[in-house]
Order: structure tokens, then sequence, then C-alpha cells
């Protein structure tokens, strides 16, 4: 499998601050890769290298094959965090608009189809500053897809949408994939990421942390969290100097072990005593490998994920 | 190329697509030319105003004048005055021309109504009584002549607006031609004989004899004052008026493409380089657009008034290409302040130098118009951010500038306008992505040094 994007030992300083250190990457065509990190890790320019708005100050960007560029090949789609809409333009326009940048000259035809299909055809006439968050999204996911990129850079597209958008927006960009469409896409919610991508590359401090697939990445941590449950609803879990952390969640109790031989240990010392009928060792998710890594700057990233989702 | 002419698209129909454009093209010429317009409706109203006048003639000479050369100047005011706007060409055309010996004649609509006082009984009462008319707005003024008038050579006029008063030009005026037919008399000169000798050469202004494309020898044509004041006035702002309506809509597309975070978008798609080619082409459409509007309207309107010979149309040319570097140098320093902040308050004083720049033509219009090929006004319009205002006034007046001008003029401008392109598209290439505080000079200097 060819890559379609293939970072070589890539770096960019802003002044004195190293934003990207000697980074690489390869992720290959037709893949979802997500790219994870707290706020200000690097992730953002890294996706501006890709996609030419930057370049770097050593290392090489190879997209679809090109080596170098001072702009955006035209087979490349991108969502940006931020919406990125004229406010006092049509929406349909500005589709066509967008659509005319990346080349598309008889773009009519498929914007009418893409605003059928995410549920926007009624709001084609209206100007852009009419619509909620939502469909603002919408519109700026067909304005980044309307020309069938080949590699489409997706920068935090669910943040701030409500479930049912989310999932047709999930949708279409499984549907892309299918197409052979490589998608990268840049997220702090690590249940999205879990659910949707092949690989996943953290980057911290500039620097990589993690790169692989989910199961790679899983597997290169030890199965140190425990998932148990007690026969009797009313027994409670008691105080061991093994277990790490514990949670409470209804019936089901959760904490950490250092080792998987400490696990058997609590697992033969609580059976002696009560009747569990539950236990499971469960290795850790990429929230706890996220959270692991970047600490307390990722909880701060995904407490104002889950604020501003909630909101 | 297609993607920048995508965005010059996009900026012309940002610029002319609006209301607000359409308002901004109906409202710039009034606020630049308000009050000459509005004088000349007022004008052309033609509307009538009476004026009683109150005259105490201690020495029994002048009253009978006074009165008649009111008389006069009513007759001949109603004769101009128009009596509905479709006969009213007609009219202009059939009336006789203003009496152009004796006493002139004040701005058109004042007609003078004219009543005697008493002299034998004018007191200070008398006066008193006559102020008092006047607060009440049943007399404009009194005239007071003493008996030896022509030995005092003074006579007092009492009125509210004494001091500026178009009503005391025209009553001088009067009684120092009875005056001078009543010491003439008395010295035994025939009035006529003394008129004829002091008669006064007029001085017709003409501009230059040229050949026709003939051979033939053209006639100087007459200039006025319109040709020489008011038109270089009319290009030179019309010029502003250009660069200001194409510039300023630079600004804020930039400031929101930046805030909206647009810019981020556009250059997935194509390069700062041709985001700013792009915007700056629809610019110089925008403001091709704006001077064809009004260099139609001005000619209707030249037409209607038949000031069409007036029109200098062999600097047309000249005045498009000064506007096309005009707009684009400027539209550059805007853009790229609008790349460099983030909020339309700072962008104006960030701007502050360069309006001033744009606008000191203004200030200095007069000196110019005046002396256009003197070496300020030279030295002046090779000044890149004057070139285009200025230079475009002084071929206006008519005054035959040496070609070499206009063209160091372009070169300077092209090579000034290349300039500020390429330092604004450093700045804008760094500055469109910038987000947080507002950079610093030595920031902005960085920028433009290095990119």
């Amino acid at each position: 499998m060819s890559n379609a994007i293939e970072l070589v030992e890539v770096s960019k300083s802003f002044r004195s601050q190293k934003a990207v250190n000697n980074l690489s990457l390869s992720v290959p065509s037709g893949s979802i890769y997500g790219f994870i990190g707290p706020n200000g890790s690097g992730k953002t320019t890294t996706l501006r290298m890709i996609l030419r708005i930057y370049q770097p100050d050593s290392g090489k960007v190879i997209v679809l094959g090109q080596p170098q560029g001072q702009v955006a090949d035209d087979r490349v789609g991108y969502l940006p965090e931020e919406r990125g809409l004229y406010k006092r333009m049509k929406v349909f326009d500005l589709i066509e608009y967008y659509a005319n940048l990346k080349g598309v000259r008889q773009a009519k035809p498929m914007i009418q189809s893409w605003l059928d299909r995410m549920g926007a055809s009624e709001w084609a006439n209206r100007k852009v500053d009419a619509l909620s968050k939502g469909m603002a999204q919408k519109v700026q996911f067909i304005a980044a897809v309307i020309h069938r990129p080949q590699l489409l850079i997706l920068d935090e597209p669910f943040s701030g949408l409500d479930p049912v958008n989310m999932e047709v927006l999930r949708d279409a960009v499984m549907e892309m994939r299918r197409q052979g469409t490589t998608i990268v896409f840049s997220t702090h919610d690590m249940d999205k990421a879990e659910q949707m991508c092949d690989y996943v590359f953290m980057i911290y401090r500039g620097n990589k942390v993690l790169d692989g697939t989910l199961d790679h990445i899983q597997s290169s941590y030890p199965a140190d969290r425990i998932r148990m449950r007690f026969s009797s609803p009313d027994t409670q879990l008691p105080q061991h100097p093994l277990i790490l952390n514990p949670e409470h969640h209804g019936r089901i109790y959760e904490f950490g072990v250092q080792s998987p031989d400490q696990a058997h240990q609590v697992l033969r010392e609580l059976s002696s005593t009560q009747c569990i009928d539950y236990f499971e060792l469960v290795r850790p998710s990429l929230h706890d490998i996220f959270v692991k890594i970047a600490g307390p700057e990722a909880r701060q990233a995904i407490l104002a994920e889950t604020k501003e989702t909630a909101a | 190329m297609n993607k920048i002419l995508t965005i010059a698209n996009r900026e012309f129909w940002a610029i002319v697509g609006t209301k607000a454009f359409l308002v901004s093209l109906a409202v710039m010429p009034l606020m630049m030319f308000g009050g000459f317009i509005a004088i000349q409706l007022l004008q052309d109203r033609g509307g009538i105003e009476e004026k009683k006048l109150a005259i105490i003639d201690h020495s029994g000479q002048f009253f009978e004048t006074i009165e008649k050369s009111a008389a006069t100047h009513n007759q001949s005011l109603e004769q101009l005055a128009p009596k509905t706007s479709d006969d009213d060409a007609e009219e202009k055309q059939l009336a006789p021309p203003p009496n152009k010996k004796g006493p002139p004649t004040t701005s058109k609509g004042t007609k003078f109504l004219i009543e005697k006082i008493d002299a034998s009984t004018a007191s200070d009462q008398t006066r008193l009584d006559l102020s008092e008319r006047i607060r009440k707005q049943d007399l404009h003024g009194f005239l007071e002549i003493p008996a030896n008038v022509t030995e005092t050579n003074a006579a007092e006029l009492f009125s509210e607006d004494a001091g500026f008063s178009i009503v005391g030009s025209w009553l001088s005026s009067v009684i120092n031609e009875r005056a001078k037919s009543i010491r003439f008399a008395q010295l035994g000169l025939n009035p006529e004989t003394v008129a004829q000798a002091t008669q006064q050469i007029s001085l017709k202004s003409l501009g230059l004899v040229q050949v026709k494309s003939d051979g033939s020898i053209q006639a100087a044509e007459e200039k006025n004052q319109i040709t020489s004041m008011l038109l270089p006035l009319v290009f030179m702002m019309m010029m502003f008026m250009v660069i200001f309506m194409s510039a300023q809509p630079m600004l804020e597309s930039v400031l929101e493409e930046k805030a909206q975070r647009i810019a981020e978008v556009l250059l997935g798609s194509v390069s700062p380089s041709q985001l700013m080619a792009g915007k700056l082409i629809g610019s110089v459409a925008g403001s091709l657009t704006i001077v064809t509007v009004y260099f139609a309207g001005a000619y209707i309107f030249a037409q209607q008034k038949g000031y069409t010979d007036m029109v200098p149309l062999s600097m047309i040319p000249w005045f498009i290409l000064f506007q096309v570097l005009g707009v684009m140098f400027y539209s550059s320093i805007f853009m790229a302040v609008g790349a460099s902040v983030s909020q339309l308050k700072e962008a104006q004083s960030m701007l502050l130098p360069a309006w001033i720049l744009l606008m000191c033509p203004m200030f200095v219009w007069f000196a110019l118009v005046q002396e256009p090929n003197g070496s300020f006004a030279v030295g002046f319009s090779m000044f890149p951010p004057a070139t285009p205002t200025t230079m475009v006034l002084r071929m206006a007046t008519g005054v035959t500038i040496p070609l070499w001008q206009p063209i160091v003029g372009v070169v300077i401008l092209v090579l000034a306008t290349s300039a500020c392109v390429v330092i604004a598209g450093r700045i804008f290439r760094v500055g469109i992505l910038w987000q947080g505080k507002t950079p610093k000079l030595t920031e902005l200097l960085r920028w433009a040094i290095s990119g």
C-alpha cells in the first residue's frame, strides 16, 4: 500500500518555540488516521504543513506523491477546526466558490447532491450567517469534499455537533473512506478516534509519542486496569495496598494495579473473602493512554471538549 | 491563473454587488461636492426673495436713482426667473442679458422694494422705529444719506447683516454711480464722455493656438474659471473617491477572512500570493466600474449643461492608468494592515498615515492649480502616495505638462506599487494566520523583510 502522506524528519519552529520536532510519519492511502494531542501540541502545525500553508524548516513533506509545493494540491480537501465561511454569502454560492478554487468548473449538480445528502437543501439560498453551528459545519464539510479529494484533512470535525449531526457527518466520512479517500482527522474525542481510526498518531510538545494501529498502541501498554463486580450488591470494595485509583460505576468497580501479576494477586485475595461474578483485566483505552502521556494538559483539553459538546 | 480570477471575481462582486456600494456610489460625490451641488440646485430653483429697504435721503438727490435702479433690477430679475421647469431653458434664452452697465444686479433671486422715509422729520426715534421693524422682519434695512454726502463721502446702512450684506454692495454701487454723476455735473463734465473715457478693457483668457489634424490652425479656445479651477478639483476628488471606495473593501475583506478563519480554508487551495493577486485584480476591476459610472454620469451632466467641450477626453487614459496603479498601491497597504490586525479599530489607527498621504494633495490643491508646472507641483506629483491624485489634478488644469513628467510619474508609481505589493504580500502571508495581539512595528518590519 502506498502512502498518501509521508513526513520525513520534519521540524517547524515559530521564533524560538519548536512547534514540531523531527517528526516522521507515514499515512497509508485509503486509511483513516487520527491525530490526537493536547492543545498546542503541534497538531494544527503538522496539518498546515501537509496543506502547504506552512513550509517546514527542515525535513520533507510528501503529499500524494508530491514532495514539495507552495500550495495545497487540488486533490486535498480541508475542513478547518473553526468555521471558515463568508457570512454574507449564500450557501450554494459559497460552496461553488470553494469548488472553483479547487479547480471544479461544473460544480452545481454535485453541490445539490451533497446538500440533499446532508439535509441542507433548504438552506441553499440562505446566507451563511443564518445557519446554526451544526448546519455551518455541514456546509463546511461539503465545501471540503465537493471536489472529491483523494486526501481529506479534518481538523476537529465533530466539535460542537449534536449527536444526530455527528452521526450524519461520521457516516459521510466513512462513505468517503469506502470510496478510497484517505482521511486524516484531529480530535480530542478519544471514543471517536477509537471507533473510526485505523491508525492513531499522538503528538505531544511537538514530538511524536504514539503512532500505529489502535491494537498495536494498546498492546504496548500493559493491561493494568481491573473491572469487577461482586455478586452481592451490598459488598464494598475493601481497602488494599495494591488497588490504585478505585472508581465506582453502579455495581461495577474499576481500579488500577501496577502489573498483571498484581491483578492476579488482588483477584485471589478478594475472591477468598467475597463472591465475585465478573472480573476483567482490561487494556488501557486510548483515553487512558492519552491522559497518561499528556497528564494535566490532556485532562484540560478533554474537559474543554466536554464542556463544548455539552453546550 | 484561473484561481486568481476566481478570487478576483468574488472580490469584484463583494465590492460592487452590495447595497452599501450603491449607496456609497451616490453618497460619496454628495460628500465631496455637496456644497457645489447645493448652490447649483438653489440657484436653479430661482426663487425670488423680497427685501424691503427704507431710504432717508437728506440730500434729496439719491432716492429717485435708487428707486429706478431697483425697478430695473427687479424687472430683469422677473424676466430671468424660471416660471416652470419645462419652459425654463426657453425663457432664459429669450430673456435679455442683464444690464452690464450701471448698477450691477445682485445674486439671482433678490428683489428690492424701496420705501421713502421723510428726511425732514427723521430723528433718533425714527431710526429706532425702523430698527424695530427690521427686528420684526418687516424691513431688511435702511439707508441714511447725509445732505452733504458728496463732500463727506459717507452714508450709513442699518441692517442686521450689514457686514456681509449683498444689499450693501448693491446700494453702494448705486449711490456711488449717482455721486459720480453729481460730481461730474458740479465740475461741468459730461457724464457720458467721462464714462467713455474711463471705460475698462476686458481681458479675455484664452488657451493656446493648436494645429488641427488636417494641418490647419485651430483658434485658441476661451478659458474660464470652471476649466481652470473646478475641473482639476473634480478629477482629483474622483481619483480619491475611487481609491477610497476600492481600497477600503479590501481592508474589510481581509479582516473578515482573518477573523472568521476563512483565510485558512482559502490557503488550503491557493497560495497567499495568489490570494493577494486575486484580491488586487478584483479591487482594480471594482475601481474601473466606479470610474465608468462616474465618468458616464459626469459626461451626461456635462452634456446637459453644455460643458462637454471642457471635458479633457485626452487625459482619460492617463486617469485610468494612474487610477489602476493608485488602487493597487493603496489596496496592498490596506490588505497588509488588514492581515496584521484583528479588529477594524486597530486597522484605522494603523492606516492613519496612509490616509494622510492619500489626502495631502487635497490640502494643497489650490497651490497646485495656481502653478501646475511649478517646482512644488512637479516634485509633489513624483511622490508616489500623492502621484495619482496630484498628476491628474495637474493634467486637468489644461496647462501643458511635459510628457516626461507623467511618464516618470507612472514609472515611479509602478516601482513603488511593486515594492508595496511585495512587502504587503510578505506581511499578508504571515499576518493572515496570525492570531492574538496586534504585532508591534518591529514585528511588522521583520515580516516585511523576511516574510
